[in-house]
């Protein structure tokens, strides 16, 4: 298939890309802009694990062909962190032992951020219907539910 | 956490999170499928379609011709993969060796060949190119069926079977017979018996006699089988990155297989994105035949589909009790059958399974016998406590069932005869220290099951609630483990570790080198070396790293702090004996002015012209005592009497660890089990059609729970010491995946009077179990 070239803007930088048109966001992300953070579990949309922000909204970057988020705001989660200081929900996963294996985490994270950005002060249910397009299997979702929970009734604003 | 008076320690039994944590929150951890090596070739799978067929023509004509592809490989290559010219697939009796099928498919979505392209789409364009012809032979899909002496077998006959990898869950003197000359499905049976089963029934005032059924379940992990290989023709040097719970036992395995020396093999053990038992070898050894073949790095990322159709599910079961009890609640007599669906290759867990559904309870009269049957499903490995989901599912609900026929309460009858520290297993052999009764109590006292009379009470006309109890628990395995420990010029401490840490295990290891050596944590650095840097580990399974690798590096750190007294007494002219530490510092005991620094230390022992050796910690120790782990949990759910569906509303776990290293680890393995178990109890299920095909080869159909179908989970640590484990600790990787689904189907007993013996408890069967759907 002909390479095409698209601009993406990924965690605020600018690549210029050339690849194949029906390559997957994943697959550019991961494997020419070596960002390896989003992880593949399933291919086809339903684990979670490539969760990406695109415009602030959840995005399964593996469904998603790159040319497709062309112009867009691509977040992934080694865009999270300002340089050292940590976002508030990465230290939160931390210190509740909400990470264990780890390859659900990065997509994990990114649906904790954007349902926190939806719904600010989100309630334990709330949380639950927010990141149940994420699977976790190391953790029962008890820990991570409640890192997140920490962080919406936490005050406002970065601490 | 309990209320008993816990030992009082430092660093140990403090809320530690993850070392590692830092990485994994900003996608900095490095697993397998992230490594990217010049010049790597991606290869992809052929896999058959058919779950019993003799390969009759294999032509890669066309697959070779498509631009991109570079290789093909199938059994016939494996000859050039090995050094010595010798064919590893040839005859292969257990499937960590059958890297691909030899003439014969014996499941559906085994893999026959591979496609190495120097892209991913070329070799997967490759793969539908590469043509087979098969010829239909009868598959065998129905355990039951298998055993009978007329079933066709379904495969052809093998022998010597290999338990290398069963032996890493669980440590057990029992050795199941083999059935001799395989002209039959019945790959293993053991047998289990005391006393007299007539005298028994004879004695019981109540006999409960059913049948159970488990589902063939998948392990779940949410990082797919991953492999990157490479071979250097120049050196002979091979390394391998891999996810595996054992990197050395593939290193084993590699070496065996392929006749590498392992001076030359490395094998490197990546971030591993979830195990459970199922994440030994499948990618590695075929990743690595194919760099041998190609003389190039290759990546094998398994897909989803692949993974459920090709890697190594956990079995379905039948299970057949018949058993009887007293109007007092003594058990009399146990009668039981255990079936296992081992799929195509041997490595079910008949011969723990029957041990374990024939000790947890003192039954003075029992028959058990376990059989391992072959069949055209995939084969099967381990999960978390492998089999014993299946037999707690049975023999959970009999006990219910047997409390609830003499009108006593089911709590009360299993702490009644529950085994005790020092009774006899059905082997003979007597079970070390265990907390079964201790965990009993504290489920019984947990308000969900003193309460549950007021949950019932919220019952309508449509929706159903219901309480449910259930106990089970796990012996663990035991493994030889060894470690190193150095002191650096700053006074802080590396630790190498070969053991790939899945739980959190490096963490707790820090911890017990803080502790022993009384220094903040944050000066312990714990480093997972790889095959050729670490010095031997066992596979992280069978809840046996903590009690194992942790004593060895309890052992490293003591010997670092006699090494220091030893250097220090000379320094300051003191006696060893009257050397103490303390905040980083080597005193003589009572004058906290004559002291030496760790940094100081350091310093004298590494410098030019030193006069004492560096300061290396060794601990190497070879376990001899078990050390079980018991878990009791509580659930509340309700049943929507029109629908079928279940909702669980709150749960409570309860298990024995021991003494909690780290007690935050600690919750997280109960509540990840947890987790599992609710959905090998409510949802998860390998579905397959009349012709042995799976249905549901993909996570939106096998479905596991999400955030949203899981109750909060109320985690209870109990702490009965072991005999050998650091600080009293117990494994507790695996002890909690196994009383879920039992204690679900309790709670379905317990709201609508009948009970669903088949698991998962899919609401199309809580409707068959109310008669509102026929069979």
């Amino acid at each position: 298939m002909a390479r095409q070239t698209h601009l993406l803007r990924v965690n605020g930088r600018e690549h210029e890309i050339l690849a194949e048109p029906n390559r997957t966001l994943l697959e550019v992300v991961r494997d020419d802009l070596r960002l390896t953070g989003a992880k593949e579990g399933c291919g086809t949309g339903d684990c979670g694990a490539c969760t990406m922000l695109v415009d602030g909204r959840i995005v399964t970057s593996c469904l998603m062909l790159w040319p497709e988020a062309g112009g867009h705001e691509v977040r992934t989660i080694e865009g999270l962190a300002d340089g050292s200081a940590l976002h508030p929900l990465q230290r939160a996963f931390i210190e509740h032992g909400a990470v264990q294996c780890g390859f659900c985490i990065p997509g994990m994270i990114l649906a904790g951020v954007a349902t926190l950005e939806r719904t600010p002060g989100a309630t334990r249910a709330e949380i639950r219907d927010g990141i149940a397009g994420n699977l976790c299997r190391c953790t029962g979702y008890q820990k991570i539910v409640d890192a997140i929970e920490s962080v919406a009734q936490a005050p406002a604003g970065r601490d | 956490m309990t209320t008993i008076e816990r030992p009082r320690y430092r660093a140990v039994g403090e809320r530690e999170p993850r070392l590692e944590g830092l990485h994994k929150v900003t996608g900095r951890s490095v697993y397998a499928a992230d490594v990217q090596l010049p010049g790597m070739l991606h290869a992809r799978l052929v896999l058959s379609p058919h779950p019993h067929a003799r390969i009759t023509a294999l032509d890669t004509e066309a697959a070779l011709g498509h631009p991109g592809v570079v290789a093909v490989v199938t059994a016939d290559d494996l000859a050039r993969a090995a050094r010595d010219g010798s064919n590893p697939a040839r005859g292969a009796s257990n499937r960590a060796d059958a890297l691909f099928a030899d003439r014969e498919v014996v499941f559906a979505g085994q893999p026959v060949a591979a496609v190495l392209g120097e892209s991913y789409a070329a070799a997967e364009e490759g793969a539908e190119l590469v043509h087979v012809e098969y010829e239909m032979l009868p598959a065998v899909l129905d355990m039951e069926a298998a055993m009978e002496p007329d079933s066709p077998l379904a495969r052809s006959p093998v022998s010597d079977i290999d338990h290398t990898e069963e032996d890493a869950h669980v440590t057990i003197d029992v050795r199941s017979e083999e059935a001799e000359g395989r002209a039959t499905n019945i790959a293993s049976h053991v047998s289990f018996e005391r006393g007299d089963l007539d005298e028994g029934f004879a004695r019981a005032d109540f006999t409960v006699e059913r049948s159970y059924r488990a589902a063939l379940v998948h392990q779940g992990y949410i990082e797919p089988h991953a492999t990157v290989a490479a071979y250097d023709a120049a050196t002979g040097e091979v390394s391998v990155w891999t996810s595996t719970q054992g990197q050395f036992h593939v290193r084993d395995t590699l070496m065996r297989l392929f006749k590498l020396p392992e001076t030359k093999l490395r094998v490197v053990g990546c971030e591993l994105g979830g195990g459970f038992g199922g994440k030994m070898i499948q990618s590695a050894t075929v990743a690595t035949a194919c760099a041998l073949v190609a003389e190039r790095p290759v990546k094998l990322v398994f897909t989803r589909r692949e993974d459920l159709l090709a890697a190594t599910p956990t079995p379905g079961s039948v299970v057949r009790l018949r058993s009887g009890i007293t109007s007092e609640g003594d058990l009399t007599a146990l009668e039981a059958t255990v079936i296992y669906d081992a799929g195509a290759f041997p490595g079910a867990p008949a011969a723990v399974g029957s041990l374990l559904i024939s000790s947890f309870y003192r039954w003075p009269n029992l028959r058990t016998d376990g059989y391992e049957v072959l069949t055209n499903h995939v084969s099967v490995g381990a999960i978390r406590a492998p089999g014993i989901h299946n037999i707690t599912h049975a023999l959970e609900q009999q006990i219910d069932a047997m409390a609830r026929g003499v009108g006593l309460d089911p709590a009360d009858v299993r702490l009644r005869n529950a085994a005790r520290t020092g009774d006899l297993m059905a082997s003979g052999k007597p079970f070390p220290s265990i907390g079964m009764a201790e965990t009993i109590e504290a489920a019984a006292a947990h308000p969900i099951w003193t309460r549950r009379d007021a949950a019932r009470a919220r019952s309508t006309e449509t929706t159903k609630v219901g309480v449910g109890l259930a106990v089970s628990g796990w012996l663990g395995g035991l493994q030889p483990a060894s470690c190193e420990l150095m002191l650096n010029s700053d006074g802080t401490l590396n630790a190498v570790v070969g053991v790939m840490d899945i739980s959190g295990v490096n963490t707790s290891f820090a911890q017990i080198v803080a502790e022993e050596l009384a220094i903040p944590v944050e000066s312990v650095s714990v480093n997972t070396g790889d095959t050729r840097t670490a010095p031997y580990a066992g596979i992280a399974a069978g809840s046996k790293t903590t009690i194992t690798m942790g004593r060895a590096l309890r052992e490293a750190a003591i010997d670092v702090r006699e090494q220091m007294f030893a250097i220090a007494a000379d320094q300051l002219e003191a006696n060893p004996a009257d050397m103490v530490l303390a905040e980083g510092e080597v005193q003589v005991a009572g004058s906290p002015d004559r002291a030496l620094t760790f940094r100081r230390l350091a310093a004298i022992t590494t410098g030019f012209g030193s006069l004492y050796t560096p300061i290396v910690g060794k601990g190497a120790i070879s376990a001899r005592v078990q050390a079980p782990g018991f878990t009791a949990q509580l659930a509340e759910l309700e049943v929507d009497t029109v629908s079928g569906n279940i909702t669980l509303t709150r749960w409570a776990t309860v298990q024995d660890a021991g003494y909690a290293i780290n007690p935050l680890s600690v919750e997280g393995q109960m509540e990840g089990g947890t987790g599992m178990g609710i959905g090998i109890g409510l949802s998860e299920e390998y579905l397959y059609d009349d012709e042995g095909h799976l249905r549901n080869a993909g996570l939106l159909d096998y479905r596991m729970p999400t955030a949203a179908d899981t109750p909060d989970i109320d985690s209870v640590i109990v702490e009965v010491p072991s005999e050998e484990g650091p600080y009293g600790a117990r494994g507790v990787g695996e002890p909690s995946i196994t009383a879920g689904g039992a204690a679900i189907a309790n709670a379905i007993h317990d709201a609508l009077g009948v009970r669903v013996a088949e698991m998962p408890a899919t609401p199309e069967r809580v409707l068959r179990a109310l008669g509102r759907l026929a069979d």
